[in-house]
């Protein structure tokens, strides 16, 4: 029973991020991201009125660690648009652990270069040995980045590029995984971020991807 | 055994309070300690004292001396020599603050939790609603808490609570809430049991977070619909 309620409320939410998010996106104010901005909207848009399994095929989580020729920004880009990532086996980097230690110890500004190195694929973030790095970044964005942002009732304290690199990883956990969790934090993001919001930066294009890869989280569940 | 209720406020502790005087051979003392971010004047508590449900029994607790009051907060060096100084047996958790380890070790077996979600699966926040959601049981879990969130080893008691009549999501939460005078008797007359063995809080579960809108509003409309 609970899983009807669930997918209902979950298809409401699908439905209002593409009608009022999406639809609202203005691609000329994210500069040299623009054209992808466009792209996304466009194929978001278009995707509203097709059906879901269609539109969002399911997203196939790697079952060993992957590389290839571009960065983790790149990569993130592709995935939000549904794109081949033409991606080959690779070597693990250093382990979890230490990068745990390295993570809580760095700036957000350190911790968003650790964190797109590490997963230049981002894709390997899904895979079952990144468990506590994953339940890390969830950590940190449902309690010390949420605190931060609704004690001050401000976005002005975070580090937007490093809060928006962690929700794509999520929203990609979101996708291949089978934690309600990892979903959860995108809807409460969703609700958190004032519709109006504009990242500084210049990867303020991270909050397009955030949406793409938020849309397509909601569209894998509803289609289960 | 003697035991120390932790408060922000009397009226907090006045359940707990009175649930005890149940359980022989056993002292309860009221611990008010200013909440974080509170204002710590006198007048603010005989206000509320009075003020709030249940002031003339505050009142009959601050006279027959049961209630210590500090002015200073918990992980405060003088607040933990004065506590040290008690010797007491345990401590209930009824406050708002989050424990440092020097606090816990305070109390000669610790602090109890009522923890309204089933250990280890449990953990966190909202985690009566996210097993509603999970479609698992509900229940209360009563165990020794550490410093760190729910993954304190000793559980003394668990056990689920059935929701099935409750037409809301408040509804449900007061219910179990509500338990926690009960829950924490129980807890401690366990304790004095002969043979009692403490079962193992393992960390096989998750850290559950609070819950977004969207899905509050699915729990509700799930208890909602119980019964059909």
């Amino acid at each position: 029973m609970p899983k009807d309620f669930i997918v209902t409320a979950l298809k409401d939410r699908f439905a209002e991020l593409l009608n009022t998010r999406i639809a609202g996106l203005l691609p000329e104010r994210y500069g040299p991201a623009s054209d992808f901005v466009a792209d996304a909207k466009r194929q978001l848009l278009v995707a509203s009125s097709t059906e879901l399994s269609e539109s969002f095929p399911k997203m196939t989580a790697p079952v060993r660690w992957m590389e290839g020729d571009f960065d983790s920004l790149a990569y993130l880009r592709r995935l939000s648009l549904g794109e081949p990532l033409d991606l080959r086996f690779g070597a693990v980097p250093s382990l979890p652990a230490l990068l745990l230690d390295d993570l809580s110890n760095h700036d957000a500004s350190a911790r968003f270069q650790l964190l797109s190195e590490r997963y230049a694929c981002p894709l390997n973030f899904t895979l079952p040995a990144e468990d506590g790095v994953r339940e890390w970044v969830l950590t940190r964005l449902m309690v010390q980045d949420r605190a931060l942002i609704e004690k001050k009732n401000s976005l002005r304290a975070i580090h937007a590029e490093d809060l928006l690199l962690k929700l794509n990883l999520v929203a990609l956990q979101a996708c291949a995984g089978s934690d309600l969790r990892f979903l959860d934090a995108l809807n409460y993001y969703y609700e958190l971020l004032p519709s109006a919001w504009h990242p500084p930066g210049q990867y303020d294009w991270l909050l397009v991807s955030y949406f793409c890869l938020y849309a397509r989280a909601l569209a894998a569940w509803i289609s289960r | 055994m003697r035991a120390g209720i932790l408060v922000n406020s009397l009226p907090a502790a006045l359940t707990i309070y009175d649930e005890f005087k149940r359980v022989p051979d056993c002292e309860v003392l009221v611990l008010l300690f200013p909440a974080p971010n509170d204002s710590q004047s006198l007048a603010r508590h005989v206000a509320r004292l009075f003020l709030r449900r249940g002031g003339l029994k505050s009142l009959r607790l601050v006279l027959g001396r049961k209630v210590i009051r500090f002015r200073k907060p918990l992980t405060h060096a003088k607040t933990l020599t004065r506590l040290q100084g008690l010797e007491l047996d345990i401590g209930l958790h009824k406050s708002g603050e989050i424990y440092r380890q020097s606090t816990i070790d305070a109390f000669r077996l610790g602090i109890l939790n009522p923890h309204i979600g089933m250990l280890p699966r449990f953990r966190g926040r909202s985690v009566m609603e996210w097993s509603v959601l999970e479609g698992e049981p509900v229940g209360i879990t009563v165990f020794f808490i550490d410093s760190n969130i729910d993954t304190g080893e000793r559980i003394v008691l668990s056990e689920e609570i059935d929701i099935s009549d409750c037409r809301s999501l408040r509804e449900a939460r007061e219910r179990l809430f509500n338990l926690d005078a009960v829950f924490f008797r129980r807890a401690i007359e366990l304790l004095g049991s002969e043979g009692f063995e403490y079962k193992l809080n393992d960390g096989s579960g998750h850290r559950y977070y609070v819950m977004s809108r969207l899905f509050r509003g699915a729990v509700e409309k799930i208890i909602m619909n119980f019964e059909l």
